[in-house]
């Protein structure tokens, strides 16, 4: 038997339980609320990409009798004024915001994403005239940019996204180049660098893996926004143009029958409200699990 | 400074204790699993008395400081058992308005970090008198803590006092209203050595002068054995052991107190062999699990017998001892036995090893070219001072050292000597010096650093962290591999580890990792800013020996930088010692040891805490490099300063002393920088 210690240097550690453990089979599966809201939002893209074959009727064509109410026989959601399905429309309109709100932001993110990289890990001269450039896009106002693409464009779906999309990058940029900014100083970027990492693996793997993260949490909590923002400026009159279905449209349009015909404003309206809470609980789903995953 | 009690003490009629825990057990929730913190503790705190609660980090001290002061924290659920009153308050299940009073009247508290225990936007004086209730009875507690010219501190804010004057500042709260009990957690852990030592005099000043009681939690049994009278050991969440200081420092009757004083390192500990470590670095909570009955250091104790498995050991007392107030009593089922098998099997386990340092002194030939070699060093940081204005911090001063190859050497210092400066210069992370450097290349610097956790990259595999060191070596994926896990075994890691992210690996396995990370591709020379600093005594033992058997191995050259010169003098065939930007002292690290030839070098040995070590008269804190004293920059501190040291040039300067070494030895002469050249009393 040894005195009271173990002589030499090396004392292999097996794997008793606590936080010395080493892994096993990693634990998944999280806050079962999360992953529900998340389906919820993977549900919505599911009926947005399937649209055109769920919705029963051709949106743009009178499929019957004007102004039935909700609930009305062959047409569930009702019709409008011009006997036009408004499942049908709300469907596709639906589709239209989703989709796009989830290109923009991603698009956003890419962008934004990349400039924030690149300026936050070379720093010095590269990192100032990136975020000028930011800064710049940054001042725009969104809606009178949107405004002013479609005096100059005219308006339709392509230049609204144009518009959004040119505006929204800046904030991506902002907030990965911060973030970029305080991980490069933590003392495992140093230590990367001491043990001899190139620059580019140094940004790939010790930095971007950091600052995904937050980009996601930020991204998909702004998913709710921009279907907002799309939602009012087709409500301006600058987003889709009729007949078209697009949900904020609709809702302008038809905003004169309010009294009368509560429904037809009422739908398109309530689904933009459903869809931007969707994205919203999603988007915090997509933190909490984020942020429980730890970094 | 033991305080031990005499037997005198036993004829008192018996006081009701200050504090008491009977069948104290703890159980907290953390991610949704409910654990026993807190295993059955009865504890003792008596009046006037300083109790000294030590232990490993997760042996459930700083849980047992908290549910005496009722703080346990809401968010862990906690669920309390048994008893614990402190002055006649149950602090466990009383009601929470009672509970107050009873912090506010009875108890004070000084935590580690007074940087986020004190508020950063009120000014000291506020905040002591909110505690105190007046101006002028702050300005007396403040005084009497030892806080110079406290009528003008009254107005600082927290981050214009040093870390020294916080921690009294602390205090001086902490005693406010005249408590029975200040539970202090960790106080001098965060300070450097000679500051240390003045925070532990007014410690020990507070019992002395105001008669209250003072819990002090330490994982330091040195800085226990200075100024406590009774000690209580704390292992997995039970009292391992306790008794008077003296006692059991010095006879000690648990296995796990024997290993803990076997591993602390000391001025006197053997520097040839390797450092005694406890059995299984895990930490202590890698202990057995909830709801079993027998001993939970078995798994760890080299006497471990199989009734340890289903029999709990009670805190017993010897057998043929006297009867006295101040029982000291051990929970192992062998009692004095322990002790006795233990130190008879001693000698054997020393003369195993091999030595360490022996055998790289036989390569002293080759050793004559200096590896890194350091010019007139010269680093100046732009800061902004305590009121925000900008200024130049001097970190380094002109510093001139060469280190020969295969050489270690030990910079020691204070916060703010510029030692691990001087180590990102010669890493060359720091690029801002003027003066020369000469090292060998990036790949052959490796660099470990002291918080090994942040250091390696959270999200990346330890297999990933090993090899992106090997891109450019043309290895297959298999080889890598195999190096991978053959660096991981060197470091005393299993393969399995390879899967690993640092933060599925404790303290002690990150720092292996780390030191593997470094070594996979053997370096020329291994920079070290204080790797064991953050790890419990054994660890630190442990890890020390694997720097020096990697040393051995791979042949390299070690600078490693530490505060602790107890911790320098095991790593380094040479010391130099920093003071405020300079190098004052250099030379064989025994002789710098046991011969200091510069006031401030003696200042340091005497302040290192040790068993049976009085504390030291040391006075002021290192100032800031931010305008440094002029001349011998260590002049306002130092006991046999003249007057010439105030500006003086020449005492500045690193002059060759003592006998010259022997030509090829490859050893270099003493060096002093001091007007006396080493010639103290």
């Amino acid at each position: 038997m040894t005195a009271t210690v173990t002589p030499g240097a090396v004392t292999a550690v097996d794997g008793p339980p606590g936080r010395g453990r080493l892994p096993g089979p990693r634990l998944r599966g999280g806050p079962l609320l999360s992953w529900v809201t998340l389906g919820l939002a993977g549900l919505v893209t599911v009926v947005a990409l399937l649209a055109p074959w769920l919705a029963p009727h051709d949106p743009v064509q009178s499929a019957g009798e004007l102004y039935a109410p909700v609930g009305s026989g062959g047409h569930l959601l009702g019709t409008d004024g011009i006997g036009r399905d408004l499942l049908s429309r709300t469907l596709l309109g639906l589709r239209t915001s989703w989709l796009m709100a989830l290109a923009i932001v991603a698009l956003g993110l890419l962008a934004g994403g990349v400039i924030g990289l690149v300026a936050g890990a070379f720093g010095g001269w590269v990192d100032a005239v990136l975020m000028r450039i930011t800064d710049l896009f940054l001042a725009l106002p969104g809606t009178l940019v949107a405004i002013a693409v479609a005096a100059a464009l005219g308006s339709g779906l392509g230049n609204t996204f144009l518009a959004i999309s040119v505006v929204w990058w800046p904030f991506y940029a902002r907030i990965v180049r911060g973030e970029v900014r305080a991980l490069a100083a933590r003392p495992h970027v140093e230590a990367a660098r001491m043990a001899g990492v190139g620059r580019t693996r140094l940004i790939v793997r010790h930095l971007l893996p950091g600052v995904v993260p937050s980009a996601v949490i930020t991204a998909s909590l702004d998913v709710g926004s921009v279907v907002l923002v799309l939602a009012s400026l087709s409500f301006l009159g600058l987003g889709q143009s009729a007949p078209a279905p697009e949900l904020g449209a609709d809702t302008s349009r038809a905003l004169p029958e309010l009294l009368a015909h509560w429904w037809i404003p009422a739908i398109p309206g309530l689904a933009v409200m459903a869809l931007s809470l969707v994205a919203n609980l999603a988007g915090d789903a997509v933190r909490d699990l984020l942020a429980r995953d730890g970094r | 400074m033991l305080h031990t009690m005499d037997d005198t003490t036993t004829a008192d009629p018996p006081v009701t204790p200050v504090a008491s825990l009977r069948g104290l057990r703890v159980s907290m929730a953390r991610n949704g699993v409910r654990s026993t913190v807190i295993k059955g503790v009865d504890l003792d705190i008596r009046r006037g008395e300083i109790l000294g609660l030590v232990g490993e980090s997760g042996s459930g001290k700083s849980v047992l400081s908290l549910a005496l002061l009722g703080l346990l924290p809401r968010a862990s659920a906690p669920v309390v058992s048994g008893t614990l009153t402190v002055s006649g308050v149950d602090m466990a299940a009383g009601p929470e308005e009672e509970r107050r009073l009873a912090r506010g009247r009875d108890l004070g508290v000084v935590f580690q970090d007074p940087m986020t225990s004190l508020n950063p936007t009120m000014r000291i004086g506020d905040q002591v008198a909110e505690a105190a209730g007046s101006g002028a009875e702050a300005v007396r507690l403040m005084r009497a803590v030892g806080v110079p010219q406290p009528e003008r501190r009254m107005r600082a804010y927290p981050h214009e006092l040093s870390g020294g004057l916080r921690q009294r500042v602390m205090i001086a709260m902490a005693i406010a209203g005249g408590p029975k009990l200040v539970v202090a957690d960790e106080p001098t852990t965060a300070l450097d050595v000679t500051v240390q030592a003045q925070v532990l005099r007014v410690l020990r000043g507070l019992t002395d002068d105001l008669g209250c009681s003072v819990l002090m939690i330490t994982h330091d049994l040195g800085v226990a054995g200075q100024i406590t009278d009774r000690v209580a050991v704390m292992y997995a969440g039970r009292i391992a052991e306790v008794g008077p200081t003296a006692q059991v420092l010095e006879r000690p009757r648990h296995p796990y107190t024997l290993g803990l004083l076997a591993s602390r390192l000391g001025l006197t500990t053997e520097r040839g062999a390797p450092l005694r470590t406890l059995a299984d670095d895990a930490a202590p909570d890698a202990a057995p699990a909830e709801g079993d009955t027998g001993c939970a250091y078995r798994t760890r104790c080299p006497l471990a017998m199989p009734r340890c498995a289903d029999e709990l050991p009670p805190l017993g007392e010897a057998a043929t001892a006297a009867p006295t107030a101040f029982p000291h009593r051990s929970a192992c089922l062998l009692a004095d036995e322990a002790r006795q098998r233990l130190l008879g099997d001693a000698p054997a386990a020393e003369a195993a090893p091999e030595p360490v340092t022996e055998d790289v002194k036989g390569e002293r030939a080759e050793r004559a070219q200096p590896i890194v070699s350091t010019t007139e060093l010269r680093c100046d940081f732009t800061v902004r001072d305590r009121r925000g204005r900008k200024a130049t911090l001097a970190a380094l001063r002109g510093v001139t050292l060469d280190v020969a190859a295969g050489e270690s050497i030990a910079l020691v210092g204070e916060s703010g000597s510029g030692k691990s400066t001087l180590l990102r210069v010669i890493a060359g992370l720091e690029t801002s010096f003027t003066g020369a450097v000469e090292r060998p290349g990036r790949r052959l610097t490796q660099m470990v650093f002291q918080d090994a956790g942040a250091s390696l990259t959270p999200w990346l595999t330890v297999r990933e962290l090993l090899t992106e060191r090997l891109t450019g070596l043309r290895l297959d994926r298999r080889a890598r591999r195999g190096r991978a896990a053959e660096a991981l075994r060197s470091v005393g890691l299993p393969e399995e580890a390879l899967d690993a992210r640092p933060a599925e690996l404790s303290g002690g396995q990150r720092q292996r990792v780390a030191l593997a990370r470094a070594t996979i591709v053997p370096p020329a020379v291994l920079l070290c800013d204080e790797p064991t600093s953050a790890l419990d005594v054994s660890l630190a033992a442990s890890v020390l020996n694997l720097i020096n058997t990697l040393r051995r191995d791979l042949g390299m050259t070690v600078i490693f930088v530490t505060h602790d010169l107890s911790v320098a003098r095991i790593v380094g065939d040479r010391i130099a010692v920093m003071y405020l930007g300079r190098l004052v002292e250099t030379g064989a690290a025994d002789e710098v040891i046991a011969d200091p030839k510069h006031p401030y070098t003696r200042a340091l040995i005497s302040a290192v805490p040790g068993l049976g070590v009085t504390l030291p008269d040391i006075v002021g804190e290192p100032p800031s490099p931010i305008d440094p004293p002029g001349g011998c920059a260590y002049h306002p501190r130092c006991a046999v300063a003249r007057e010439e040291c105030a500006t003086t040039l020449t005492g500045i300067q690193l002059v060759p002393i003592g006998p010259r070494p022997p030509r090829g030895s490859g050893e270099q002469r003493r060096g002093v920088a001091c007007v006396h050249r080493g010639e103290l009393r």
